[in-house]
Formats: structure tokens, sequence, C-alpha cells
């Protein structure tokens, strides 16, 4: 199930609601478990196996490492297995395949391909159940005695399918105890609805310009269209991401739960650097306290930084999907981070706000270019269009047409993007509900009509 | 919360939780409450059956996927939100909505890109082996435009479409050396300009006069006398007819079209025999579609896969005893202009018709075929494949 669809707003979201809130809190993480399955087993009836055994496994690991009778390299161990076991699971099913084609182009054998339809959220999942183990193993969280809010932990519908990525020490706490009352509820419907309206009307909207764009022959593309192509596709996928986020975060409210924030208006970045913090955070924080921390950080020495940057990076491309552009992709940033970190911030530093927020803008938007393009050739023949190296003319009219047939669009996608001004954080209360209300009901009107309803983040 | 908002104060607050639950449980109660409709008229389609739940169709996904699909199609006031969203996208200065541009002077379109070459000369190589495997027959292929390919510059400022001159020509070049080929442009487009209307305005399909022209060009091919105008008495049988067009952009504010009948004026009645239903009726036009949102199933009352048109002509009036025709809908409106010249007219629907061609044509001893297309239906119908 995904959350802008008619029947998780209006049938699965009202049901468990009511559920929830009538339901005493000793068996309220026993519901959401239950309604998280449910969810789950909507789009995968038999992958809910796999998460299931992840899970299982997890708490068992959590229970041994919380017994004190271990030795450390008994501790060691467990955490190890637990990883593996993550690790295959995540492997098999995302990576097998693109692992086969390419020994079988290497080296010219016919090994078979697994075929598995991805399940689910696993990239989610496994490393949420991670986090937990490690958490346990490094004492910064103890071991769940209780399978159920363990489960409730891992399957938790709100951040199953696309995050944040909850750590689970951050979550802890809440878990056992947390409150519900009309304001973070109140807090959770507004969230909600933004995130709605970020999906439905800027992402999906935007994304058909893009697939305008991107599915016509890129050798006969005018370099402003293919500009205005990437720049479409830059805002599909933050506002598809960010407005997923924003719904998980807003249903977790209303549930009483706080995740952290995923999204801090990336396309405001100053630099790459500054990028990163802003944009799934939750990731970024995942590779940098489970990685690049255990593997010595900056504390080695600069080669071992380097290589240790080299690292996160090449696994963070490689986290967003099983393709060789995503590996390009992650290491393009890790390479414009190494950059940065050691000439790159200290020369922006001298230059114009203005100009620093145009370094990064473009080099984000030939990210961007790496990530949309899972074939080489395809990549390559954008990248030259863009670069006005097909011999085309700068603009022709269908530039012109798709430029004003989506100028008022293109407006609204900046404004989101930016910081809300200090005067609309006052707006009278009674204009802020119209303003909501009016959101939703326009969400509600393009759900309706939904002909075009793709969720991007299904690959991962 | 970085991205949040600052919490308000409790009132506003209490309304927030309790209008969103309301909200939610109000449609949820709408939707179990209002009555099921089975079909719907807007947009011309049976809609979703209430899902079965069986342990087969949850572990195939069918429970899921249908319950998705009951959910969308049953969902309250759904025509409305559907005008609603078209309206929205007017709005914001998009002339399309659902592939349909909203062009000048009330005309919509379907946009028409690129089309696939490879997939365009499979098409043409089964037309021509179709003709090489009926060497003795005489075949015709008539090609026609759809409203886009004729009225480019009716497009909204700036759009365009690719054009259909250059797929007709190419289509034309693979298949004129095997058959007669006839492209609709030739005797289409000089009437482009006339006040009659070729097209329909809200529908895909060509105007009772695009379709006399084709039928008075095609005559001529054959080497026959094409009935003028004034042999007919030409009615109009609605005005209010908002055609496929119009049922998937959901535009607001567009006039309807208007539906012509041609009547001979000596007429003599045809007898149109379905073969998919046994069924014969006394007439051509099914006046019962007049009333629904599908008018233009009037002529021959919609698709069947296989039907023949016998008319008792007098032996002077016979141009030809039996002929086929293998067409898409742009032919129901043809095929009445035809039945003034020929006696058995043998129709085959080949999206529809499974047998094979060919041992209905030595069955039926067929010398004659027209095969009649629009250019978006025979660029991109699978179907066609089936000649042989």
């Amino acid at each position: 199930m995904v959350f802008s669809s008619l029947l998780f707003l209006f049938l699965f979201l009202p049901a468990v609601l009511l559920v929830y809130f009538l339901s005493p809190w000793r068996v309220k993480n026993f519901v959401l478990f239950v309604s998280s399955l449910i969810f789950y087993a909507w789009g995968e009836p038999v992958y809910i196996a796999i998460m299931l055994l992840s899970t299982i496994t997890d708490y068992s690991f959590g229970l041994l490492l919380s017994s004190p009778k271990l030795s450390s390299v008994q501790r060691k161990w467990i955490v190890v297995s637990s990883i593996i076991v993550n690790l295959t699971l995540l492997g098999y099913f995302k990576y097998a395949d693109f692992l086969i084609n390419n020994i079988n182009a290497l080296l010219g054998t016919q090994i078979p391909l697994t075929e598995l339809a991805l399940p689910i959220g696993i990239s989610f999942y496994t490393f949420q159940s991670m986090s937990y183990i490690i958490d346990i193993y490094r004492g910064t969280a103890k071991a769940q005695r209780n399978w159920i809010d363990f489960a409730t932990f891992v399957a938790l519908f709100p951040q199953l399918v696309a995050g944040p990525i909850v750590q689970y020490s951050t979550i802890a706490e809440q878990l056992r105890h947390r409150t519900v009352n009309a304001s973070l509820f109140a807090e959770g419907v507004r969230r909600f609805i933004i995130g709605l309206a970020k999906k439905v009307l800027l992402a999906n909207n935007i994304g058909l310009l893009w697939n305008t764009i991107s599915s016509s022959s890129a050798d006969t593309l005018p370099a402003l269209t293919a500009w205005i192509g990437i720049i479409a596709f830059a805002f599909q996928i933050y506002f598809d991401f960010s407005g997923y986020s924003d719904m998980a975060i807003g249903l977790g409210l209303m549930l009483g739960f706080r995740f952290n924030e995923n999204f801090n208006k990336p396309y405001t970045a100053q630099s790459i650097t500054d990028f990163w913090r802003r944009w799934h955070i939750s990731l970024s924080t995942w590779f940098r306290d489970y990685v690049y921390i255990p593997l010595g950080g900056n504390r080695k020495g600069l080669w071992k930084q380097i290589r240790n940057i080299l690292i996160v990076w090449l696994l963070t491309g490689i986290w967003h999907g099983a393709s060789w552009n995503f590996m390009l992709w992650g290491l393009y940033f890790g390479v414009i981070l190494i950059f940065e970190k050691w000439v790159g911030l200290k020369l922006l530093q001298r230059l114009p706000s203005w100009l620093r927020h145009s370094y990064a803008l473009l080099l984000i938007l030939i990210g961007w270019v790496f990530f949309a393009f899972d074939e080489l050739p395809h990549m390559a023949n954008y990248f030259s269009a863009m670069a006005g190296a097909n011999h085309q003319p700068l603009w022709n009219n269908e530039t012109l047409y798709l430029l004003y047939t989506n100028a008022i669009l293109l407006v609204l996608l900046v404004i989101a993007s930016l910081p809300k001004p200090k005067s609309k954080r006052s707006l009278n209360p009674i204009v802020q509900l119209g303003w909501h209300a009016l959101l939703f009901l326009m969400s509600v009107a393009y759900l309706v009509d939904a002909t075009f309803n793709p969720f991007l983040y299904f690959r991962f | 919360m970085k991205e949040g908002q600052a919490s308000m104060n409790k009132g506003t607050d209490r309304i927030y939780a309790w209008g969103f639950v309301s909200i939610l449980f109000a449609m949820s109660l709408l939707f179990f409450a209002l009555p099921v409709k089975s079909f719907s008229d807007v947009e011309n389609r049976p809609l979703q059956k209430v899902p079965k739940l069986t342990w087969e169709n949850l572990w195939s996904k069918k429970f899921t996927d249908d319950s998705e699909s009951y959910v969308t199609d049953h969902f309250p006031f759904r025509t409305q939100w559907v005008g609603a969203k078209s309206l929205m996208e007017q709005m914001r200065l998009q002339q399309e909505n659902n592939g349909i541009y909203r062009g000048k002077d009330g005309y919509l379109f379907e946009k028409f890109n690129k089309p696939d070459q490879t997939a365009i000369l499979k098409y043409t190589d089964a037309v021509r082996a179709f003709a090489n495997n009926h060497q003795g027959a005489n075949l015709t292929f008539l090609l026609a435009p759809t409203s886009i390919g004729l009225y480019p510059e009716r497009l909204p400022w700036l759009a365009e479409a690719y054009p259909q001159t250059d797929v007709n020509h190419l289509i034309g070049q693979e298949l004129q050396s095997s058959l007669t080929f006839m492209d609709g442009f030739q005797f289409l487009r000089p009437a482009a300009d006339s006040e009659k209307a070729i097209y329909y305005k809200t529908d895909h399909h060509w105007t009772t006069y695009g379709a006399y022209l084709a039928y008075a060009a095609y005559a001529k091919q054959m080497g026959w006398t094409p009935l003028s105008e004034d042999d007919f008495n030409i009615e109009t049988v609605t005005d209010s007819f908002l055609g496929s067009y119009h049922t998937r952009s959901q535009f607001s504010g567009l006039t309807p079209d208007s539906i012509q009948t041609y009547m001979p004026k000596n007429g003599i009645p045809t007898e149109m025999y379905i073969a998919d239903t046994n069924e014969t009726f006394k007439s051509m036009y099914a006046s019962s579609y007049l009333s629904k949102k599908d008018k233009y199933s009037y002529f021959l009352g919609g698709v069947h896969a296989l039907m023949t048109l016998h008319t008792e002509l007098p032996p002077e009036q016979v141009d030809q005893q039996k002929m086929l025709v293998i067409k898409d809908s742009y032919a129901h409106s043809f095929l009445p202009f035809l039945t003034q010249h020929v006696k058995d007219i043998h129709v085959i629907d080949i999206r529809y018709y499974n047998g094979s061609i060919s041992d209905y044509m030595e069955k039926n001893g067929i010398k004659d075929v027209l095969l009649l297309f629009n250019t978006t239906t025979f660029i991109t119908e699978n179907n066609l494949l089936k000649l042989k």
C-alpha cells in the first residue's frame, strides 16, 4: 500500500486510527504491528516472511547480546552474524541479479538470473534492524525483551516503505511511553497533508514533464529542454521523497511517535557538504554512525579518511539501487566531498552566497543525471544534449511550450523549496486551516484522477 | 521540527484533529453507503466489481489490485473530483489533460508523438504478406489521418505534433507496390477549410461528412460513380455528443458535437447481421445509443468482430456483388455509403476477430477487400499482425 492512495486514506487509515485509539495502551503496539503487517502484505503477501525472518533473527540476537556472561569475542560474533544475516537478505534480493549480470558479461557465463521482485522497504528495515543490534553492542540501547515491541519498531507502517530510517535508540523510549493528544495529532495532520500535497500535487505533475522530456530521444533534444528536464527530475525526486517522509512523520505524530527529520530544504544548500546534511538525513546519519566512524572516520590520517569517504559514498550509491549508475552517482559525490573538505569549502567561503548556491545546484543537477539513467549510453547522450553537443538549436517551440505550460508549477516548486518566510509562520490559524483543507481536497482530486501515480522510491 | 510548523492553539488543533478524522470517516461511510454502479457513462467503461476474497485471489494479488480499482472506481463524487482536477490543470496554464490537448476552435486532440518506425514496418510487412498471399484479389488500403494530422495549426500555442503526413507517406511507400494505397490526406485536405467539419471536436472519429469524402474517393478509385451529397437527406440526429477525447480529458465548457446521418433519398433498406451475437437488424443505426455517452455507436451499433450488410439493390445499381472490409471504427460511419454500391459487405474488425481471414475469404468467395484504418490505430494495433 502507499500513503498516496484512496484506499489507504479513506479505508485503511480511518480503520487503524479507530482501533488504535479505542485500544488500551498495553495492546496499542500490537494493533500497530498487525496493521503494519496488513499494510505490508497488501503489496507483497509472500515477502512478509522475509521481514519477519529479519525481525525474529535480530530480536534473538539482541537478547543474546544482553546476556552478561558473554566474552567480548562472542559479542563481536553475534553482531557480525546479525549483519551477515541482514546483508545476505538484502544482497540476495536486491543485488544478486546485478552481480550475475556483471559476472555473465565479464566471463561470458550463462548463470541464470533469480528474477526476484525487490521486497518493498527491504533497504529500510534491514538498516533499522542492524542499527538495533549495533546500538546494543555499543551499549547505547538496551535489548528489547518484548517481541511485539521490537517487531513494531521494525514494521511500523509509517516508515516501513520509504523511511525515514529510524535508529532504534531514537525510538526505544517511545515504544513504551508516548503521549497522544490533540495538538500532536493536529501537528501530524498538518504534516501529513503537506507531504501528501508535495507528492500528489507537485512531484507527480512535474514528473510528467520529466517523463515527456526523458522519453524523447536525447539526440534531438535542444540544450534548454534537457536542462528543464533535469530540473524537473530534481524537483520530482525531492518532492516525492520528502513528501513521503513528511507523510511518515505526520502519521507517526498522529500515533504518538516522533521520528527524526529527513530533509531540510536541500536545494538551498551552499555546498555539496551542506546538501548532504540536508538530503535524506536519516541515511547519511546511518552511514556516518555505522560505517564511516567505525572505519576510523577522520582520525586515522588523510589517506584512510579519503578511503573511508569513498567507501561510504560507494555504499550510499549502491544502496539507492543495484545498478552501475547509482555507484557512479555515489562516487561522484564522494569525490566532490573530498575536494570540498580539503580545498573547496575554503575557496567557496570567499565567494558571494549566490555563487556558492549556484555551484551547489549545478553539481546537484549533474548528479541527478547520473541518478536518472541506469543505462550508461542514455546518460551520455543526455549529458551531450545538456552541453549542446548534439548539434541541436538551443531551444525550439517545444521548449517554449513545455515552459509556459509548466511555468506556474515551476514557480510553486521553487517557492516550496525555499524556507518559509517569517510572515507566513504567523498566519492567522483560520487562514492556515483553510489552506490545509484546500491542499487536502486538491490532492484528493488529483488522486481520484490518478492516471499517473508511480512511487519512485519502491526501487530501493 | 525544522520543516514542520509551530504548534497552534488548542482550539485550532482540535478542529484540525477532528476535522481530518471526520472527513476520512465521512468519505468511507459514503463510500459504503452509496449505491454501487456497474457502469460509468462518463468514462464509458464497466466499473470494477466487488473484489472476491479467496486464497487464490489473495495470493496472486488480484484481491488487492481489484480492491484498489474498486475504491477508485466507486469513490464518492468521482466525476466531480476528476472535473475539479481538469479545471485546476487548466488554471495552471496546462494545455493538456490525460494526454488530450485543448486546441483552438473547440478542438480536442490526442497527442501524436514520433512513432516507432520498426513497429510501423512490422505492420506494413503484415499487410504486404497478406497482399502477397492473395495475389488474385483486388486489395485497397485506405489510411485516414486523425484530426491532429489534418489540423496541426489548431494545436495549442507552440504545441507540436509529429506530422502524420510523414507517417502516412512512409506507410504508402511500403505498401503501394503490393496493393492500391489511398492516403486520406489526398481527399480530406482539399475540404479541410470548408465550413463542414471533417472531424468531431470532442471525439477521435471523423464525422459523417469526413466519411462521405472517403467514400467518394474510394468509389472513384473503384470506377463507380459516387452519389453526390444532394442524393442524401442529411439529418442531425443529436447535437449533444461529447466523445472519447472529452471522456479522457474531462475538460469543461466544451461545445458538444452533432452527429449527422446521410440517408439516401431512394433508400433501399439494409439488413445488418451481427455474427458475434447471431442477431439481424433492419437498420444500420442503433438509436438507443443516442441517449448514452458513447453516441458514435449509433453507427452499426458499435464494434463487432464479424458482421455482414446485405442490401437488395436493383441490378442496375449493383457495382459489385460482395466484398470484405477489414477495419477499425472509422469504417462505422463509412460503411452505410458502400451499401449503395455493394450487395453483400462482409465486415471484420481485426482487433476482435480471431479466425483466419484467408479461410473466411475462401469460404465466401471474396475477391475484393478494403482495409480501412486511421493512422493512430494502424501504428499501434498489434492485432494487425494477425493479417496473413
